[in-house]
Parts: structure tokens; sequence; C-alpha cells
């Protein structure tokens, strides 16, 4: 299994060709200006991921084996993700000013299970985040691609009429379990930026 | 612009020749042994082998015996002697596909299951799949094409169930041709003939993709489908397998069909949601409720793609289909939470609180009680 992700992996990096890494450092660190979150541990910053998705993205194994993603202030109409150009039909992924939690974890859904990856949701509760009222879903999932059995996490709130929200996605088995707690840690410093 | 050019020559000629094969008599094969593997179908056969043993190892393979032993049955049905030479796998993929490798491994998705409406329509799919392996249609490509790349487009024709993403792509640039696609077609339904089948079903399953596909504007099918782009629709194939069953009669197999499918309705209509493609589930739902109008399962799904598009008017329909289900004596209790979602959003609040009431009740466990109990806090 590990092998399979660290060729695809592999494939993904060279698909990606001018795609640049760069390092985390530890301390107070601004996403997109405004969100902050508290690094403990170093990451890498992936910063122009594949296929248009300019989401921020940081990685310690590579981003197609864990990702954390950060959606940060998305407007009334924003695309979580880019609609892919072919096949026609996909229903644009775009956040609601007035969506409710179970509106934006479908949005997610869709995201991870259009190119027929599985998805199940395992959890979706109310909680602090940002300091203020948000939720928190948990999934579990087999990618399409490489048939790996991923797990997820997502923390999101709607401040101001805006979606705030960062994703961890990992497989199942090693991956996860090994970096759900620094990520958990680094979420419970998430703040917005005054 | 060439592969345009050729679907519109092909379509042109596809009617006569079609037509004039009608009164022939196709006889099968005896059954074929296992090739040398030094020669160019054992080395196609050792990839298919290889690309079956993943396959029986996939998460997404379906592995309840009494679905494969149906699907099995059907094709021992069609295929005679050939049945031991063939074994059928179901595949959670939830788009319209079959395929068949020249070893006898035979694909069937759950995107197919959920779109044919009787035994006889999986049967026409089925049979239209054992007429290229009775031919051996995939060698004659390898054969025919040039390039180094041959096996691996070959190998993109029968969808690695690791691979389907790619299915779409490799078929395009590498399928049988019009002739062989002919030729399947009229094997397919002189096996359903003989099998007792109604081969009036088979022209049905391809008006109702057609259908289906042209619920997304400026769509063209051919483009947009994975079988569509290894099996080009076009109103003159649909005629052509209407002429070639014309006089014939025989069985629908509505019944054990829906047994055999029903245990995983639910879960092959989240995966169709999941598609992110509502427009064409919506027409899809709308089919199969006028066909089964009593199923809790499609109106649920039907009111759940109204819901989540939400384009003008949807919200109306999501209340009807999502009312309409809560009155069925099997609903989903799923259904009361949706009921309760949609009457959130449109602010009525005693309905909601009456649904998600139900809800918990018969899902006390539910992954989501948490956030439905915080709803229902904030409006007390």
């Amino acid at each position: 299994m590990k092998i399979e992700v660290l060729v695809l992996g592999l494939a993904v990096t060279l698909l990606a060709g001018c795609a640049q890494v760069s390092k985390v450092q530890t301390g107070d660190i601004p996403i997109r200006d405004r969100l902050i979150v508290t690094v403990e541990q170093p990451w890498n910053r992936f910063e122009n991921p594949i296929n248009g998705d300019r989401t921020p993205t940081w990685t310690n194994d590579g981003i197609t084996v864990d990702a954390l993603k950060f959606y940060v202030g998305l407007k009334d109409g924003e695309l979580i993700a880019p609609t892919p150009t072919e096949p026609k039909g996909q229903t644009p992924l775009a956040f609601k000013s007035t969506m409710p939690t179970e509106g934006v974890v479908e949005l997610f859904r869709t995201l991870y299970s259009r190119d027929g990856s599985t998805f199940t949701l395992e959890k979706v509760t109310p909680t602090r985040f940002l300091g203020q009222s948000g939720f928190r879903f948990e999934w579990s999932g087999v990618r399409k691609a490489d048939e790996v059995l991923l797990r997820g996490v997502a923390w999101g709130a709607v401040h101001n009429g805006q979606l705030y929200a960062i994703t961890y996605t990992a497989p199942r088995l090693t991956f996860f379990p090994r970096g759900i707690n620094a990520v958990e840690k680094l979420v419970a410093t998430a703040k917005l930026r005054q | 612009m060439k592969r345009r050019q050729l679907m519109r020559w092909g379509c042109a000629c596809f009617s006569l020749a079609a037509s004039s094969a009608i009164a022939s008599e196709w006889k099968a094969p005896t059954r074929f042994g296992r090739p040398e593997s030094s020669s160019e179908e054992g080395g196609l056969w050792a990839i298919m082998d290889d690309e079956e043993r993943k396959l029986r190892r996939s998460p997404f393979r379906l592995r309840e015996d009494a679905l494969s032993n149906y699907l099995n049955g059907i094709v021992c049905k069609l295929g005679g002697e050939h049945c031991k030479d063939v074994r059928v796998y179901a595949v959670r993929a939830p788009y319209f596909n079959a395929n068949m490798a020249p070893n006898g491994m035979m694909q069937v998705w759950s995107g197919l299951l959920l779109r044919v409406e009787n035994e006889a329509q999986l049967a026409a799919v089925l049979g239209h799949e054992l007429g290229h392996y009775l031919q051996r249609h995939s060698l004659a490509q390898l054969r025919d094409a040039k390039s180094r790349a041959a096996i691996g487009q070959v190998m993109g024709m029968f969808g690695a169930a690791g691979a389907l993403g790619q299915l779409a792509m490799l078929a395009g640039q590498f399928s049988y041709s019009r002739d062989q696609e002919r030729e399947a077609d009229e094997i397919g339904i002189q096996l359903m003939r003989e099998a007792g089948y109604d081969p009036k079903e088979a022209s049905k399953v391809w008006a109702n993709l057609l259908e289906e596909l042209r619920a997304i504007p400026e769509n063209d099918p051919s483009k947009n489908s994975v079988l569509f782009a290894s099996h080009p629709p076009s109103e003159d194939r649909r005629k052509t397998l209407e002429a070639l069953a014309l006089g014939s009669q025989g069985d629908f197999g509505t019944r054990p069909f829906r047994e055999k499918v029903s245990p995983h309705l639910t879960m092959m209509l989240e995966d169709e949601l999941a598609r992110g493609r509502l427009s064409e589930s919506i027409v899809l739902l709308t089919r199969l409720i006028g066909h089964e109008p009593s199923s809790p399962h499609y109106l649920h799904f039907r009111g759940e793609a109204y819901r989540l598009r939400n384009h003008e008017g949807d919200g109306a329909a999501a209340l009807s289909d999502l009312t309409a289900a809560v009155q069925m004596p099997k609903v989903l209790p799923k259904t009361y939470r949706s009921l309760g979602y949609l009457h959130r959003a449109q602010g009525n609040l005693v309905p909601m609180a009456q649904a998600w009431d139900k809800y918990i009740e018969l899902m006390p466990n539910a992954n989501d009680i948490a956030l439905i109990q915080q709803y229902l806090k904030e409006i007390k």
C-alpha cells in the first residue's frame, strides 16, 4: 500500500512540473493574510497544487499522502475547488453565505467523491472554531485513483458570510493516526487576524 | 476532429449495414483455449489476468454472493458453453458501463445496475459485451494498432478497477470500430432472443441513457459518457436495435432483477448523487419513479437532488418528493432528516422540529444527531 502511495506521489510531483515546495517555519504563521495558526513543528508548504486548485496546502509526506488545507474567507459564490472542464455537467462546488453546516459538508463530500472515490461521513458535530460557533466533521473513504483507504477531518465556521475551514486527509492506517494529534493542536491555535 | 468525422461517416452507413445482417444467423464459436503465453494473445491474457487479480482484491468490488451469482447466471443464459470461461465482477462505480476482457473477466459497474430497469435490459448490455468477446474484437484491435502503447490502450478499454478515472480518456483514444460495435449489437440481440429475453428492451437502454445525458445544456453525449466514448450512440443505432428486435417477444425479468439489486440500492443512489451531476440524476430518478412510483428510495434521492441543486423551483419540488416519501410504508429514516433541513432553509420551524423529532426517534445514534440537536436547541 505504501509503495502505491509513494508511486502516486512521485507521479503527481512530476505532473506538477514547476510546483514549488517551501518550508513552513515554526511560530505564528499568517495564511492568506486573514488567518493565523501557531506552528510547533515544521511543515512543507505546497505552493502551486495541480488541477488549478490554489487552496493553501501543507504536507509532511507529500500532498497525495497527507494534506492540510486552509480555506480562508471564501465569499458567497466562491468555489472550494475548480470545476473540471470535462466531463460537462458537474455542479460547481460554490459556497453560499447562507449555507448551513450540512451544506458545507455536502460540498466537501462531492469534492472528494465526484471522481468515483467513496466518502462515508463518520460524524458531524458543532464545535468552537476561530473562537466562535462552528462545526467539525470526520469522514473515511477509498480514493479511486489508487484505492488507498483515507481518513479525513475538517473544522469550519462561517464568519461574516465567509467560509473558513481547515481540512486534513491522510491514509487511514499509518499516516492519519501519526499526524492527527499535531493537526488538532495546530487547529486549536487558529484565529482570525485582527 | 478525425474521430467525429469517422462517427458521422459510421452513422451514415450503420443502418444499411445492420439491416442487411438481420437475416443472417450468427453461430457462436467453440470455447477458447488458453493461448500460448509466448503469443501476442497470450501476452494480452497475462496482462488481463494480472488486472483480474487486482480486481478481486479491490475495495470497489461488490462481493455479495447473491449478486455475483445472479450476474454470472445471466451470462450463462446468454453465453451457453462459454459461461465456464467467464467471470463476472460487480464493481462499485457510479457510471454506466460494463466491459469484458479477452481472458473472460467481465466487469459490471453499479451505475449500470442502477440505470437498467429489468434483467432483459441488463442482458442486452452483457450480451453486447459477450459479442465483443466471442468475436475476439480486442485482439483484432490490438493487431490493427500500430503504436507501441497499443497494449496500454487495450487495457484502457477494460478499465482496471484502480484506473476507472482514466477510462473515459483511454476509451476515447482507442475503441472498438463501428463495424465491431454493429456486430456486437447483432450478436447481443441474438443471444437475448435465444435466452428468452425480449430483445426490444435493448433499444430502450440507449434511449434512456441519451435522455439522461441530454439533461446537460449543450451536451454532446458521445464525449461525456464513459460508455459512449467507446460505444457511440445515435438515434440511428436505437432504431437499428429496434429493427433487429422486430417481431420478437420474451421475458423482462423485472422481479428477479429488483430482488437482487435492491440490497445495494441505497449505496448506488448515494454514489449517484455524490457524482455532483444533479441535473442528470434528476432525469434518471424521474424515470425510475415512473416505473416504481411507490419507492421511498427514489423519492428520497430525487428530493435530495432538488434540495442540493437548489435552482429556482427546486425547493418546492424537494418538499413535494420528501413529503411524499415520508408517507410511504418503508420510508428511510434519513428522509425525515432531509425534510427537517429543507424546512429549516425555508423558515418553517414547526414542521422542521417535527421531522427531526421523528428522525431522532428512529436514529438516536446517527452520526449527525449532535448537529440536529444543536439546531433544535437554537429555536428553543
